[in-house]
């Protein structure tokens, strides 16, 4: 096992430049989600540290090791690629012994190796099959066998789930998650999902155009968006977001949005009087009020069991709202909504960023 | 609603067709006259002409014969495999995404798509023993005279050969070239981070996913290569004395050029027995499609 830092690295093709200098550190160990939407270069910063691309700039260290030039298979790392690339014409068992195969290890060996993985993966059953004759979820488990079975310095995971229908992808996830504390191997995965992200990871790296907006823990990018887009990101449903002007009256703090909405602010609200904010809650932290919260009016209600969804119209603006309790909405009816002051977020309207009281 | 009354009516009166069913038969009419005036009555012409058992006599007691299914085994058996192993090779470098060498590989095509004659008809100029371009080199270098190209049975099989892998190469590397392209990139890549080598990419990833390909790129080339008529004909006429005589060009002496009609039909009925096996066999794999 071994820590990776990525310095300054930059990718581009010809005269784009696609990653823009990223600087991350991951200590031995930990389990790292790089998520962001498509194109913003997370699978290209993968696939450099894989050494599948070349690096246009900056550093990238395996352990202590500068690994820019040094070839893919000499990374001493795994990759667990989307498709997952099993070879069609080898079965489970000699695609998961492959690589040491090839790095000449004994039959010994290699049927050692093969079972143990094989017995992680529940897979003991299926190591003379061929890749065809498996579903999406077994395919995927041989894809990560044949990871296990080098044990790698580093786990790279590039969408494995994404070709998953929504059960397995749950499923496979905490398998992901249960493997990775077994074996606490140094990890990066990579997923557009967020939840997929929130679930496994023990830090998030957030990346979005090519940067990196935010790194830090599913709870740390959840309740402390560092920015608008880290804000609307991460959560789902998504965050609300409203745009007004910030006031600061005597002690009394709030944002008024054009529509003439005064929206509240608890006492340690940053940001000075005037200043055009963006004023955002999550859908789960709204109270239902008596009288002092938000007017709103239910569009419509979307009950899924375990919590109601429920879109209403605030001025002109679609605000959601979950509740986990069963209330009894309807739509077209007027209710109020209170957001929890200490739960609400302000974003600089110009610069995005957080303000901080 | 109109041809399902039709079909109604069709069973209130049996023994009439419907409508839809005599529409039918009209548009296969067409296909069928042309099937059978351009593939059963010549084909059943071909088997008639070449029924005579006589043929069959005066052919294995012609040395000519003899020696022309030895020069069409070796034809095959070399040019076939020369030129489909070369194939697979240029269809890994033309496999490059590079702009370069998409240009060069327009130029590459280029002798598959010209015309035969003015091509091969060069070739044999140029291999022309006293005044072809090839031996004034050889002459004007080491002023020795070069080999008879063309005038000795194996070197006018080989020429006859170079000439045909120069002239198919491109279509089977370009075939070849589908092949590797249908395969996963991932699949290197996963190779790669695996540690494997080039020629260990070739072995574990390229050739096992192409074997199939492969394989029927030789019966189909091994069938077609059968009716190369052109190479021969044109390079070295069979000669000289019917030394370089294929199956393909046999036929053609003895029929036009001796006058035996049957006999020359039969050479090609002749080889029935070994392209019938070959063409199942083929369009047995094609149906099965792709199975490791």
């Amino acid at each position: 096992m071994a820590s990776v830092s990525v310095e300054a690295v930059r990718k581009r093709y010809g005269a784009l430049e696609v990653v823009h200098g990223i600087d991350i550190v991951i200590p031995d160990g930990e389990f790292v989600v790089l998520v962001g939407p498509s194109g913003c270069g997370k699978s290209t910063l993968l696939r450099m540290i894989a050494g599948l691309e070349e690096i246009s700039g900056g550093i990238i260290r395996i352990g202590e090791r500068v690994v820019n030039e040094v070839p893919s298979k000499d990374r001493d790392i795994a990759m667990v690629f989307q498709n997952y690339a099993l070879y069609p014409h080898m079965t489970v068992r000699e695609n998961m012994g492959f690589s040491l195969k090839l790095r000449g290890a004994g039959t010994s060996v290699i049927v050692e190796q093969v079972r143990r993985a094989a017995e992680i993966l529940s897979l003991s059953s299926l190591l003379d099959r061929y890749p065809k004759q498996l579903s999406g979820g077994q395919r995927q488990r041989v894809a990560m066998g044949r990871a296990i079975v080098r044990n790698p310095q580093v786990f790279l995971f590039d969408e494995p789930l994404s070709n998953l229908d929504a059960k397995l992808r749950v499923q496979m996830r905490t398998e992901i998650k249960a493997l990775h504390q077994k074996l606490k191997t140094t990890s990066i995965y990579v997923t557009h999902d967020q939840i997929e992200a929130m679930t496994m990871a023990d830090r998030i790296v957030v990346m979005h155009d090519g940067i990196v907006e935010q790194v830090g823990t599913p709870l740390d990018l959840y309740d402390r968006p560092a920015n608008l887009f880290v804000a609307g990101f991460i959560g789902s449903p998504a965050i609300n977001l409203l745009r007004g002007t910030l006031r600061r009256d005597g002690g009394r703090n709030w944002v008024a949005t054009d529509a003439g909405i005064d929206l509240p602010l608890g006492g340690n609200a940053g940001g000075k009087d005037g200043q055009a904010v963006v004023y955002g809650f999550r859908p789960e932290h709204l109270a239902l009020g008596n009288d002092g919260g938000l007017p709103v009016r239910v569009d419509v209600v979307e009950p899924t069991g375990a919590s109601t969804f429920v879109y209403a119209d605030l001025s002109g603006a679609q605000i959601c709202g979950v509740f986990t309790e069963r209330h009894g909405f309807h739509s077209g009816e007027t209710m109020h909504l209170m957001p929890q002051l200490d739960r609400v977020h302000l974003f600089d309207a110009g610069t995005g960023h957080r303000l901080v009281g | 609603m109109v041809a399902v009354l039709d079909v109604q009516a069709g069973e209130k009166a049996p023994g009439r067709l419907s409508q839809e069913a005599v529409w039918g038969l009209i548009f296969l009419v067409p296909y069928i006259v042309l099937f059978l005036t351009l593939v059963i009555y010549p084909v059943g012409y071909g088997l008639i002409l070449g029924s005579n058992p006589k043929s069959y006599v005066r052919l294995w007691t012609d040395p000519v014969f003899t020696r022309t299914i030895v020069n069409t085994v070796v034809f095959l058996g070399v040019a076939v495999n020369i030129k489909l192993f070369l194939a697979l090779l240029l269809s890994g470098f033309f496999v490059h995404e590079k702009r370069w060498i998409r240009w060069l590989s327009v130029i590459f095509i280029l002798p598959w798509a010209i015309p035969s004659i003015p091509t091969i008809l060069s070739f044999r100029w140029m291999l022309n023993a006293e005044w072809g371009m090839l031996n004034s080199l050889i002459f004007r270098l080491t002023l020795e005279d070069g080999p008879n190209w063309l005038l000795d049975r194996w070197s006018g099989l080989g020429m006859i050969s170079l000439v045909h892998i120069w002239k198919y190469l491109p279509f089977w590397t370009l075939i070849l070239l589908a092949g590797r392209l249908a395969i996963p990139k991932d699949l290197y890549e996963s190779a790669d981070v695996d540690g494997a080598s080039g020629l260990q990419k070739f072995r574990y990833v390229t050739f096992p996913s192409m074997r199939n390909l492969y394989i029927t790129c030789t019966l189909l080339s091994t069938i077609m290569s059968l009716g190369d008529f052109n190479s021969i004909y044109l390079l070295t006429g069979g000669g000289p004395a019917d030394s370089t005589q294929t199956l393909a060009t046999l036929g053609i002496r003895y029929a036009f050029g001796m006058s035996e009609v049957e006999v020359g039909v039969t050479t090609v009925v002749v080889a029935l027995p070994v392209m019938l096996p070959l063409l199942v066999l083929m369009l047995r794999r094609m149906r099965k499609g792709e199975q490791p």
